[in-house]
């Protein structure tokens, strides 16, 4: 490649993840706001762990260390932000190690690589940190609920009603949960900039929202109504966070409107499935990456269709 | 005239050049299912190991003339027959007790596709002694990826090794999945590919050196320019004609076929089963 393209490709990089790191500021402050400093520290060990795999492989590999592109930063900071304030500070390393030296560099880099990384980095610490990831019992004693996440509430399977519970706790992320994560009207504002930045991105946040929504009417997993479950569902755990920072990546991602809908439908379907029937509390990180190994097959299937409808219209 | 390879050349290509497991990616269901430990897949290379040798030497000394559908078949049935019993006496008369999962997996062993494409590829067309040598060379190949992948999953995953503990500060549980032994798999295939390919690079050279290199990073899409050609740096005879039409490339009988290959300078014959 030339230095040309270099460049080219290490400017474009910087700023589409720059735009990323932007929207995680927001909930960066809240977890700070909700869980001190404890909070920063795990992302900082995240994004160190990151940058630390980075420049280790860069060494090995004989290849020039690019900090510019930021997508280390990003993966350290969005898997922490995942992650429980009281997580262990060797486990966001760890992910990041994952994440970068097993998903990322080997797959030849951020716009390369079929699978998220950040996405692959959770789904690492959640199988082999699984008590660790999913405890949130740190500074919990404030939290709506105490200890018990919304993820957890609804695995019971109990009757719940709105009334009884404070909504605006549950779209502030007030409740226990990941730190960074759990407040909706964050995620709704991140849309927002993507809205402005990249609109043809939020296609895939819209069919995983729907499907996820779809299926939580169909198949609720509390005993209330299906406006309460389709909420309790889209707030709890991770799901909103993964949906914007991790279905929006560039190189994972298929072409096209209608391929985005079908790419973000499949992960929706996925999550929900695994939240029903799984063991794990959060696995939208899980769908997230089955999502991915999903994107040549609706890339090559949509471009088929398209060929044969336009050789038909040719003909005609 | 056939130059009778010698046991280092056959044991290069079997063991490390064309390594059952991580070149020819055979038998990855038992690795992936069974080496979770030292001792596991101790006892899995042991089983695999024999296996692979008797029913090569079976294979080369009985089955040549067999068709292919007949012979495959016939591995997996001699491979069962010779384990299953041996297991028994084993398990009866030392009373060693096996666990659960090994017996699961030790009967995959003995189906497993290691036996089948090493005797399909090399024992039926050698003689027995060469197919001896060459099975016990793909054994130890694949033995060792077996025990390897076994050690290496149980420091990580379970923080021992053969069951000694090593108190290291974190042990990722994760390796002792499935996932984890194909990551591991992956990267020793890695390693291996690219040591072949720059101790012997009449193997894996072309590969190598027409590989991007992993360093560059792939640009936007409106960036890349369409490479074609540039047809005046060929030579005239190398020149690549505009359009090929279809009648160019069709060949509708075994006569044309015949005249195609003669064309290219090969002989054309009919080898059946044994080519």
């Amino acid at each position: 490649m030339s230095d040309k393209h270099k460049k080219q490709t290490a400017v474009k990089l910087s700023g589409l993840y720059g735009d990323y790191l932007v929207m995680l500021v927001a909930p960066l402050v809240l977890a700070v706001y909700q869980y001190g400093a404890r909070a920063l520290a795990v992302v900082a060990s995240g994004i160190a762990g990151a940058v630390v795999t980075d420049i280790i492989f860069c060494l090995l590999l004989g290849r020039p260390f690019l900090l510019r592109d930021l997508s280390n930063v990003f993966t350290g900071a969005a898997m922490a932000l995942m992650m429980p304030a009281g997580v262990p500070l060797y486990v966001p390393v760890a992910a990041s190690f994952f994440a970068v030296g097993i998903v990322r560099i080997p797959f030849g880099g951020s716009l390369r690589s079929p699978f998220v990384p950040g996405a692959a980095g959770f789904a690492f610490a959640s199988v082999c940190f699984k008590e660790q990831i999913f405890d949130y019992s740190y500074n919990s004693a404030s939290k709506l609920m105490g200890e018990h996440s919304l993820g957890y509430i609804l695995s019971q399977g109990k009757s719940v009603h709105l009334d009884a519970i404070n909504v605006l706790d549950i779209l502030s992320g007030n409740v226990a949960g990941p730190m960074g994560a759990g407040c909706a009207l964050l995620m709704v504002a991140c849309c927002a900039v993507l809205l402005l930045k990249r609109k043809n991105s939020l296609l895939t946040v819209a069919g995983f929202v729907a499907v996820c929504a779809v299926y939580a009417v169909i198949f609720p997993r509390v005993n209330a109504s299906a406006f309460t479950s389709v909420f309790l569902e889209l707030s709890s755990g991770a799901l909103l966070f993964a949906a914007v920072f991790f279905l929006t990546d560039y190189a994972s991602v298929p072409d096209g409107a209608v391929a985005k809908l079908i790419c973000g439908g499949i992960c929706g379907l996925f999550c929900m499935l695994m939240r029903t029937m799984g063991t794990y509390e959060e696995t939208v990180c899980f769908a997230v990456l089955l999502a991915n190994g999903f994107t040549p097959v609706i890339n090559s299937g949509i471009g088929a269709i398209r060929n044969r409808f336009g050789k038909k219209e040719a003909a005609q | 005239m056939n130059k009778t390879p010698s046991f280092k050349d056959i044991f290069l290509k079997n063991a490390v050049i064309f390594n059952p497991v991580l070149i020819q990616l055979a038998g990855l269901c038992p690795v992936v299912a069974a080496s979770t430990s030292l001792k596991s897949s101790a006892m899995l290379s042991a089983v695999a190991f024999a296996e692979l040798i008797a029913v090569s030497v079976i294979a080369s000394a009985l089955l040549k003339k067999l068709p292919r559908w007949v012979r495959v078949p016939l591995y997996f049935v001699i491979g069962l027959a010779l384990i299953c019993p041996a297991l028994w006496y084993v398990e009866t008369q030392t009373l060693t007790v096996l666990s659960m999962s090994m017996k699961i997996f030790i009967p995959l062993i003995a189906i497993n596709s290691v036996v089948a494409v090493h005797c399909e590829q090399f024992a039926v067309k050698n003689d027995v002694k060469t197919a001896f040598f060459s099975s016990a060379a793909a054994g130890i190949g694949a033995s060792l990826v077996f025990v390897t992948a076994g050690a290496l999953r149980e420091i990580i995953g379970s923080s021992s090794i053969g069951g000694i503990e090593l108190n290291l500060p974190v042990a990722f549980k994760g390796m002792t999945l499935p996932f984890g032994c194909l990551i591991l798999l992956g990267f020793m295939s890695a390693v291996l590919k690219t040591f072949i390919g720059k101790k012997y690079p009449e193997y894996f050279g072309v590969h190598s050196s027409v590989a991007a290199k992993p360093g560059d990073e792939l640009p936007e899409k409106e960036d890349i320019p369409a490479q074609q050609p540039d047809e005046a740096s060929l030579p005239a005879e190398e020149k690549i004609p505009d359009s090929v039409s279809e009648e160019d490339i069709k060949i509708k009988t075994e006569e044309e076929i015949e005249e195609f290959f003669k064309s290219l300078g090969l002989d054309f014959e009919e080898k059946g089963d044994e080519g």
